[in-house]
């Protein structure tokens, strides 16, 4: 239960990325930050280390949060459980003939998704509902019952259950899923609809494929995570990230371990959310970039936008996931990404990493491609002693060398020319993204404040701040550890949705109340299951409109099915219309509206919200070290700007920045271009307003 | 004029996000199935001669860099001082625009200082645009008025000021105006988001700079299209290959004659002998242009974005009067049902001089069917519309794709059963890949499909199926893939057999199954390994009464020994 109080204890985050394993702690209103290597074979070892390095006994944690790339690697990496699949007779290909699309509409060669089940471990059963949920053949028990007496034989650990129209009327699923843990109790069952309860056999036979295929690893992994936390006496309890934002329990990522899949990335985001709530702004662009990606996100109001479109391994040929994932842009722009010509003079960066093996070429350890840090430090923009806290000495001739040999040569620019450009694409690319993220969602950037984290996230920021015109920059402390820290202030979280397709000039309000009813109930259940009181619970309803003759809907809030009866309460109508004007430009107000779902959010916010409150303690610098100057290069390549060099963490409340500048501090680093002034607030984190903007 | 290579890159990546943004508006907001789930549409950028400086990707690939000449023809009729902000023109002129009249072209001018710098363009697939029959195409049109309503480059906004009485022509005379006047507005507002960009972006960089970005991004597309050409052996190489018929004379196969000269860097794709005009809506003003460019853009730079550059070493010789180039007033209602096969033939011929690059033929068609009607419950007329995927020829290094959409459509998906069910009176009952259809060769090719469908009540139906009489050919060695075939199942136990029909009647109860052809395989079926074989067996993609007869492997002997 999320519980700080009681016990005086502290709760802590840890997210697993693909080159570090971040820890982050409040204790006593104070932060406590550690990082330890992220060990691929053993991640609970990865985590014992952060554990010790920050100096943490388990019996003293109260509540361990954590986010992993683990179910999501499982299936980049194809290293699932052996997976079998039964569907509704003569629909037994369903997954494989998927929808038939070729994204790559020229390319010869294209490549189709694998499906993650293999088709002579695909069964069928005679069973027939229709649209509306009605039985038209019985489901036949005994076809069942001999497919579970088979799995074991077939050395199958897993298996998925989708039936056509279950998301209408789940009994002939329930029924087989029964069946097969009595036939068989020892094999992993997904049924499609406790997974989702949507239309489109496709995507939800592949949602409930992939939960399974999952499931048997992911559960091996919580396991021994639950086993060593338990060894050193904690007495808490866990709960895992999942894609929409929020937390579940040990024993619900058990069962669904699908809604993990980007647990990772959405915790910084639900940071920012909070942290922009607290500074007073409604909207706000979450900038995140790392090792290899950077991401953008929008948020209002401090609530991410969560979408339901999802492909696992990328839209040509990746596997598709309905579920809630935080509308997330990932690009392949971040520190560590390749810049390359072609043959034609165009200059390119990323997607290709340098990773962390051998990373960039100043890092000294054999790489020889110029990376976008290499560009940095070319630039004056990095401070070759000060890299992650000077534990990583770095070396400018390297990447002066890979920079001449790979791009200034080739296209007969100056190295420092080169250096420019190459930031400048990076730039212009993660530009694009913040853009797909706010201008693109209908959002204009100079209503909007970013906050800029990770590694590489406040030394590009600014850049791109200026390109879209957003006019206010937020880093917060320990930009390098946001997104561990993110996990802390993230709620409980349940989406549910139902399929409820009918216009609204006929649509019927008990139907529509019982819907609701029957999501509530499931929202419940899921409360008790993970101990929670419902009257803590917030239930929030709306309905997925659209106009007649549409595909995609747009969620609208609700709170009553009578907002659905006579064709749409005005309230309803008229949000629908606004926000489909917002979103697309057009809308047409004497148009019938139809419904295509009815969805329910329950939400618990966090009882410890130590992690929150630490956003907003009073902050006292420490370590203050002397300002420096450097040159540094900024748009001109034959004159570097004389920029003032300041170490972060000791700076006090209020200090103003002026640009050019360059902010120092153990994990990132900050640039400020002439014009732009940034302020360390009372709570330590460094505001920026753009100049220019 | 020099542009600094950043800069151009900026610009370069601005365009292409551009017309992406405006496909995106579009897809999203649009009321038909024929643009979110077919993706029958394109959105690009136009400059002030017609050329296209970007286009979207993951539209319906037939359309490349064809916006160009709807927006010239606007430009001649007005001028270019004709147009003023807020103008948003209407066209989808048989004889200029080549394509069915359902592809509807909306633009608007855009400007930068009152000057005007470009147009932002796209086309979409309206379910109807009136005329003698419901949708397109109906085999009984033989002239292109009977074929729907036409807009020769109108401008259906005057200054941001509707023009009410073509608005209303439009509403009177199309069997759905609810739905296409909805995607008329999607289409405008994605110009208009368009408009707004390029106008952020002129106020970055001055119009001299970013003009002389366009020609530098034309000039560094066709460059390396013609380094690649440049790599094929040059010569003459000559194919042929069939369409079933016109689908109103059943007995005469239709001759799809090419032959393509590789000469340095360039490439010529000439028509000549290609089969005359048809009394059916076979035809098409623009098809020549359309699949020569998809085989171009396929052999040389599949993944690259779109521009005018692309297409400059590629040259055509194409006579009038053809299926390809059709004379007014043809009829064109099906003018993209022959393209998958000249594509096909295009790269049978090359197929000897680039064994490396071409995969053997395809299934052949566009795989659509369609039934309407008016519903018994409610009394509505619907029109149900499908997209079947089928096989792929072997390729050079593996199996065919199965199940997987033509050459024609790219990002096109096939409907959902469930939605099929909810929307429309019908049982779906079954959709499964068809064992056996892929032809055997050393790299297999891909299934087709089967998926039947049975009425619950009176119905309507159109079937367009081809590549029967020239089947999915083998390459180097390889057998032909399944042909595509539909099949009425009467109440009264009769089957009837039905490639190209329009005005099928149907009754409850009735099935229709329509089965999608395989892919040919590439190389001899003999050099096929052996657990290829017997994994093909397993999985049931290939029987084993099959596995006998194309690869002469007797697995039932084998498991005896």
């Amino acid at each position: 239960m999320p519980d700080g109080a009681s016990r005086g204890r502290q709760s802590v985050g840890v997210d697993i990325g693909g080159t570090f394993t971040d820890l982050v702690a409040v204790r006593d209103g104070g932060i406590v930050v550690s990082k330890s290597s992220t060990i691929v074979d053993d991640p609970t070892k990865g985590v014992a280390d952060c554990v010790e390095i920050a100096g943490i006994s388990t019996a003293e944690i109260n509540e361990f949060l954590h986010g992993s790339t683990i179910a999501i690697n499982t299936v980049l990496e194809r290293k699932g459980a052996t997976t079998a699949l039964l569907t509704t007779e003569g629909f037994r290909d369903v997954y494989a003939i998927g929808r038939s699309n070729r994204p790559e509409g020229f390319n010869l060669n294209f490549a189709r998704p694998q499906p993650l089940i293999r088709r002579e471990l695909t069964f069928d059963a005679t069973e027939r509902l229709n649209a509306k949920g009605e039985v038209l053949e019985a489901l036949d028990e005994d076809a069942v019952r001999t497919v579970g007496e088979k799995l074991s034989a077939l050395g199958v650990d897993a298996i998925a259950v989708c039936f056509l129209h279950s998301y209408a009327n789940p009994a002939h699923e329930s029924r087989a899923g029964e069946i097969l843990k009595e036939v068989c109790p020892d094999i992993y069952v997904t049924l499609s609809n406790e997974i989702l309860r949507e239309y489109r056999e496709y995507e939800r036979t592949s949602t409930t494929a992939l939960n399974a295929y999952v499931g048997p690893r992911v559960s091996r992994y919580l396991d021994r995570l639950d086993t060593y936390l338990h060894e050193g006496q904690f007495g808490g309890t866990i709960q895992i990230m999942r894609s929409n934002g929020g937390t579940m329990s040990l024993n619900q990522a058990h069962r669904q371990p699908v809604t993990m899949m980007e647990s990772g990335p959405v915790a910084g985001m639900i940071g920012a959310g909070h942290l922009a709530n607290q500074l007073g702004f409604d909207q706000c662009i979450g900038f995140d970039m790392g090792g290899t990606t950077a991401k953008a996100s929008m948020f209002r109001n401090g609530e991410p936008a969560v979408h339901e479109e999802y492909f696992i391994g990328g839209y040509a040929s990746g596997q598709p996931m309905q579920m809630p994932v935080v509308d997330i842009i990932e690009i392949g722009a971040g520190g560590g990404s390749i810049a390359w010509c072609d043959p034609h003079g165009g200059l390119h960066v990323g997607p290709e990493s340098a990773g962390a093996q051998p990373g960039p070429a100043c890092y000294g350890q054999g790489g020889d491609n110029p990376v976008i840090t290499d560009a940095d430090l070319v630039l004056g923009r990095l401070n070759a002693g000060r890299f992650l806290s000077g534990k990583m000495a770095l070396d400018p001739a390297l990447s002066e060398k890979a920079i001449q040999e790979k791009v200034a040569g080739p296209l007969g620019l100056s190295v420092i020319d080169a250096a420019l450009g190459i930031a400048k694409i990076a730039d212009s690319a993660m530009s694009l993204a913040v853009r797909a993220v706010s201008v693109e969602r209908g959002s204009d950037p100079r209503d909007c404040a970013m906050i800029a984290f990770g590694g590489a996230g406040p030394l590009h920021a600014l850049s791109i701040a200026r390109d879209i015109s957003i006019p206010t920059v937020i880093i917060p402390r320990f930009p390098g550890n946001f997104s561990a820290l993110g996990m802390l202030m993230a709620p409980w979280r349940q989406d549910l949705v139902q399929t409820f397709v009918v216009d609204l000039s006929h649509a019927d309000p008990a139907a529509a109340q019982a819907a609701m009813d029957s999501l509530a109930d499931q929202g419940k259940a899921l409360l008790d299951a993970d101990g929670l009181d419902a009257n803590d619970a917030t239930f929030a309803y709306a309905a997925d409109l659209r106009y007649v003759g549409q595909e995609h809907a747009i969620p609208v809030p609700m709170t009553e099915a009578q907002d659905l009866a006579d064709g749409g309460s005005p309230t309803l109508r008229e949000a629908f219309d606004r926000l489909h004007q917002y979103r697309y430009g057009h809308a047409a107000p004497e148009e019938r509206i139809q419904v295509a779902k009815i969805r329910l959010t329950v939400t618990v916010v966090r009882r410890d919200n130590s992690a929150l409150s630490w956003l907003s303690t009073a902050y006292t610098p420490e370590n203050a070290q002397a300002d420096s100057e450097r040159p540094v290069y900024f748009e001109d390549a034959e004159a570097p700007l004389t920029a003032k060099i300041v170490w972060r963490p000791g700076l006090a409340p209020g200090t103003e920045i002026p640009g050019p500048a360059v902010v120092e501090e153990p994990n990132s680093t900050t640039l400020l271009y002439p014009g732009d002034v940034g302020r360390i607030d009372e709570h330590g984190h460094l505001i920026v307003a753009v100049g220019g903007a | 004029m020099t542009v600094h290579p950043i800069t151009l890159e900026v610009v370069r990546n601005a365009f292409v996000a551009y017309s992406e943004e405006m496909a995106t508006a579009l897809c999203r907001s649009a009321h038909n199935m024929m643009i979110y789930e077919v993706r029958d549409f394109c959105c690009g950028l136009i400059d002030t001669d017609g050329n296209l400086i970007s286009q979207n990707s993951g539209g319906l690939p037939i359309f490349l860099a064809d916006l160009g000449v709807a927006v010239k023809d606007g430009i001649e009729r007005y001028g270019l001082d004709g147009f003023a902000l807020g103008d948003v023109i209407i066209m989808n002129h048989a004889g200029v625009c080549g394509q069915h009249l359902n592809n509807i072209v909306i633009y608007t001018p855009c400007f930068h200082d009152g000057e005007l710098v470009a147009f932002a363009a796209n086309r979409a697939h309206w379910v109807d645009v009136g005329g003698s029959r419901i949708g397109f195409g109906s085999y009984d049109s033989f002239e292109i008025f009977q074929e729907g309503v036409q807009f020769r480059s109108l401008k259906i906004y005057e200054a941001g000021k509707r023009n009410d009485a073509l608005w209303q022509i439009i509403h009177d005379n199309l069997r759905f105006p609810e739905s296409s006047l909805g995607d008329l507005r999607a289409q405008i507002a994605a110009c208009n988001i368009a408009e707004r960009r390029l106008g952020e972006l002129y106020r970055r960089y001055d119009t001299e700079t970013i003009a002389a970005c366009m020609q530098r991004i034309w000039d560094q597309s066709e460059a390396e299209a013609r380094d690649v050409v440049e790599g094929f052996p040059d010569g003459v190489y000559e194919a042929e290959g069939f369409l079933d018929n016109d689908g109103v004379v059943i007995d005469t196969p239709l001759i799809i004659k090419v032959k393509v000269t590789v000469d340095g860097g360039e490439m010529t794709i000439d028509y000549t002998g290609t089969n005359p005009q048809v009394r059916s809506p076979l035809n098409s003003g623009s098809g020549d242009l359309a699949a020569a460019r998809i085989a171009f853009k396929a052999l040389t730079l599949p993944n690259a974005p779109v521009n005018e550059g692309c297409f400059r070493p590629l040259k055509l010789i194409s006579p009038e009067g053809t299926i390809l180039r059709a004379k007014p007033p043809a009829a064109i209602g099906l003018w993209s049902v022959a393209l998958p096969t000249v594509i096909d033939v295009i790269l049978k011929a090359l197929a000897p001089a680039l064994p490396d690059r071409v995969p053997a033929a395809h299934k052949g068609d566009m795989g659509g069917c369609s039934f309407y009607g008016y519903r018994e419950d409610d009394g509505r007329r619907f029109l149900l519309m499908n997209i079947m995927g089928g096989g792929w020829g072997g390729r050079p290094h593996g199996d065919g794709e199965s199940a997987a959409m033509s050459v024609c459509q790219g990002d096109v998906r096939n409907a959902p059963v469930e939605v099929q069910e909810m929307n429309y009176p019908f049982i779906i009952e079954c959709h499964k890949l068809r064992t056996d259809s892929g032809g055997a060769g050393k790299y297999r090719g891909g299934l087709g499909v089967e998926i039947r469908y049975r009425c619950l009540q009176k119905t309507v139906a159109n079937i367009n199926f081809d590549r029967t009489y020239d089947a999915p050919w083998g390459l180097h060695g390889g057998l032909e893939g399944a042909v595509n075939e539909a099949v009425i199942y009467r109440t009264d136990g009769s089957e009837e057999r039905v490639l190209k029909q329009t005005n099928i009647q149907l009754e409850p109860g009735d099935r229709v199954s329509f089965f999608t052809g395989g892919g040919g395989g590439y190389g001899a079926p003999a050099e096929r390994p052996h657990d290829e074989i017997v994994r093909d067996v397993k999985t049931g993609l290939v029987s084993a009464a099959a596995a006998k007869l194309d690869y002469g492997i007797d697995l039932k002997v084998e498991a005896a020994e």
